[in-house]
């Protein structure tokens, strides 16, 4: 892992976050809670998968239960599949407030066994997400300090007091993805109403943050805004990314056009209707032909064909339906997607009871 | 006859069982009702201590959770984890904006704690509720994301942008989350949770009347400023005209002296976040002074120095500024 510039020691994870796997079977990892982006090589112990499909009931029960909580104890953050072996990762935070913790578990394909993924003594790096409060932003909540280990003594005439002072702006990940050499990251500021799309390159190297890049799209030919890009996969072999919006429309962009410092406008090619979320994306290959699959808040999810992205002029009229044509899915309450080797996608689903499951979807069949 | 009680082994707690046979098979679930081999056990380990065994979990036991102890695969032991009884204590300080009136189009709520919070609470106990209590629903975004600030002690809430931004359908078709002259309370409930585990000591509400769309770039060239007397520690006073972003108000303006260095003293924000005044810790000097603000000061509807919320490319005021700080020059006379 020398060529990856990991480095071995422990993994310190303040916050469960988005997870997405990289080259050579590494995981990223976002600590939303730290403001880092950690790389692991997490030592997959799987044989290489094979073409079979995957489904569990009740992940969140048995993961509640391994981890010694029930189910409303576990909030399942994300969900990433080794591209060799196929096992399922999960970003978990078992428990609540000062009592939460977080932890990375690995489900084996092979026969369904939970573990969690060690990280005391692991390759790995870390780089700090550049969204950081800026030099001029020294404002800081001061406490005091929950644990004895945190904060800083201050000595008050006789008095010793350990106060923890914090950074009251933060940047929360929302998606990641590693394309063409990179880790693109998307975040939600709890200050600005942001547009940035960060690109880290990959290995990440001392003293480099990662460039911002500015992204606007434009509905209708009329209106430009520069919101905060909600989730978005790489496709076209990681040219091109479709973007969604926390409010809703899908953009289409090509990397190549992402330069420093300039303003990039991307091309709106749908809108997936009103008062809906996206919450995640994944591209997949049917008869040879590239798809995409979005899981929605409200609307199902919608499968839509990349050659129809790519021929559709950006939107200039309001019209229902608005933009590429798009297949729904009736399958209801997917919260995450991934590729689970060519031939399925596995998708995190929560039934009517909130209890969330594991299921494949067949390609071919989608 | 198996004995289990709470204990300490293996470098924290346990559960110790006793009278069980060398090589028992031992299992521990959550829970008081195990089905039989649908669950995982517990992560843990068996480790004798004496004529003990002790079941020590990889995961701390959570308070108030109850734990099975299977023997050969048969219950032997239910152990409930005390829960420490405390009053609820924790309450919001703050919800800002502080502003009586707010745009149509506000775009964003902070809410303070006095004490870090837990997460997964928001969706569910922050809500926007008319006079007559009825919720307004669908008006906040629903984030998988909480926005906290590093301590859990403030959080950032969202009226859903989609619902904002003009030209979109949930704008077209169900219109902005408030409307204007129909007042409406942000409510905090008393079930959300601080990091202890405990609801809040009361709910929370602030209320406000709702005026029209507010849709313009932040001018500060139009701000007015109250200039102190040179060789005084008098503040300086800025008031903007309209309300602005509390969060952002506090990093986004910065005085520098003559030579360009910052002023140090006590900047507060007015009511409302109307203004902004700044008391320097040294008094004024007689010489030319530098108000700098920051190009991402944003007003209540999200429109900030550089750019509007969403841009009518048909409007050539629309279009965005240069992303520099904006300075305005005074001499304490």
């Amino acid at each position: 892992m020398s060529e990856f510039r990991l480095e071995s020691g422990r993994v310190s994870l303040r916050s469960a976050g988005p997870i997405t796997f990289g080259p050579a079977g590494i995981l990223f990892l976002a600590d939303n809670a730290a403001a880092t982006v950690f790389a692991v090589d997490v030592a997959d112990p799987g044989p290489a998968g094979g073409a079979e499909p995957f489904d569990l009931e009740d992940v969140d029960a048995r993961v509640g239960s391994f981890l010694g909580c029930g189910p409303d104890d576990i909030t399942i953050k994300d969900m990433a599949v080794h591209p060799l072996s196929h096992n399922v990762y999960l970003s978990v935070q078992r428990g609540h407030g000062e009592a939460a913790q977080p932890v990375l578990t690995r489900i084996s394909v092979a026969d369904g066994v939970i573990d969690d993924v060690p990280l005391d003594e692991v390759p790995f790096a870390a780089v700090a997400i550049g969204d950081a409060p800026g030099e001029d932003d020294e404002r800081l909540d001061t406490t005091l300090p929950l644990r004895d280990d945190e904060g800083e003594e201050m000595q008050f005439g006789t008095f010793k007091i350990r106060l923890l002072r914090q950074p009251i702006r933060t940047a929360t990940v929302t998606d990641m993805a590693y394309a063409d050499g990179a880790l693109l990251i998307a975040g939600l500021s709890n200050e600005e109403f942001s547009s940035k799309l960060r690109r880290i390159p990959f290995p990440f190297s001392a003293g480099i943050v990662g460039s911002s890049l500015e992204i606007y799209h434009v509905s209708h030919g009329k209106w430009e805004t520069a919101a905060p890009i909600r989730a978005f996969v790489p496709y076209d072999g990681g040219a091109s990314v479709l973007a969604s919006y926390t409010c809703t429309p899908l953009v289409h962009f090509r990397l190549a056009d992402l330069t420093d410092g300039a303003k990039a406008v991307g091309r709106t090619v749908a809108e997936l209707g009103p008062v809906n979320q996206p919450l995640d994306m994944v591209s997949f290959v049917q008869d040879g032909e590239e798809y995409l699959l979005v899981a929605n808040s409200a609307h199902g999810l919608l499968k839509i064909a990349c050659r129809d992205i790519d021929s559709q002029p950006p939107l200039t009229e309001p019209q229902q339906p608005v933009g590429v044509p798009r297949e729904t899915k009736d399958l209801q309450g997917i919260r995450r997607l991934a590729n689970l080797g060519g031939s399925y996608v596995l998708a995190l689903q929560s039934d009517d009871a909130g209890r969330q499951h594991l299921r494949s979807l067949k390609t071919a069949s989608l | 006859m198996t004995e289990a009680i709470w204990s300490r082994g293996g470098g924290g707690d346990c559960i110790r069982l006793r009278g069980l046979p060398a090589g028992a098979d031992v299992r521990v679930f959550p829970g008081t009702a195990v089905a039989a081999g649908s669950l995982p056990p517990m992560a843990g380990r068996l480790e004798r201590d004496g004529a003990d065994l002790c079941f020590v979990p990889r995961f701390a036991f959570l308070d108030g959770m109850s734990y099975t102890v299977t023997v050969e695969g048969t219950s032997a032991a239910v152990l409930v984890r005390p829960r420490p009884e405390r009053p609820a204590a924790t309450e919001v300080t703050g919800i800002r904006p502080a502003a009586a009136e707010v745009p149509v189009n506000l775009l964003r709520f902070y809410v303070w704690f006095s004490a870090p919070m837990s997460e997964g609470y928001a969706a569910g106990q922050v809500r926007l509720a008319r006079d007559d209590g009825s919720i307004i629903a669908g008006a906040l975004l629903p984030t998988e994301h909480e926005l906290w600030d590093a301590a859990r002690r403030r959080l950032t809430v969202l009226l859903d942008p989609a619902r904002i931004k003009r030209g979109l359908p949930s704008h077209q078709e169900v219109g902005y989350p408030l409307r204007s002259g129909e007042p409406f309370r942000l409510v905090v409930g008393d079930g959300f949770r601080d990091a202890q585990g405990l609801p809040l000591r009361v709910s929370a509400e602030r209320r406000y009347e709702v005026g029209g769309e507010e849709r313009r770039h932040v001018d500060p060239v139009s701000w007015e400023l109250a200039v102190p007397p040179a060789g005084t520690c008098e503040p300086l006073q800025v008031t903007f005209g309209r309300p602005l972003d509390h969060g952002l108000l506090a990093r986004c303006l910065h005085v520098r002296g003559p030579g360009s260095e910052l002023v140090d003293g006590t900047a507060q924000i007015g009511p409302g976040e109307q203004s902004w005044q700044l008391a320097p810790s040294r008094a004024w000097a007689s010489t030319v002074h530098q108000l700098v603000v920051e190009p991402v000061l944003e007003d209540l509807a999200g429109n900030s120095v550089s750019r509007v919320f969403d841009r009518d490319l048909a409007r050539p005021e629309d279009q965005s500024r240069p992303a520099r700080p904006v300075i305005i020059v005074f001499r304490p006379g």
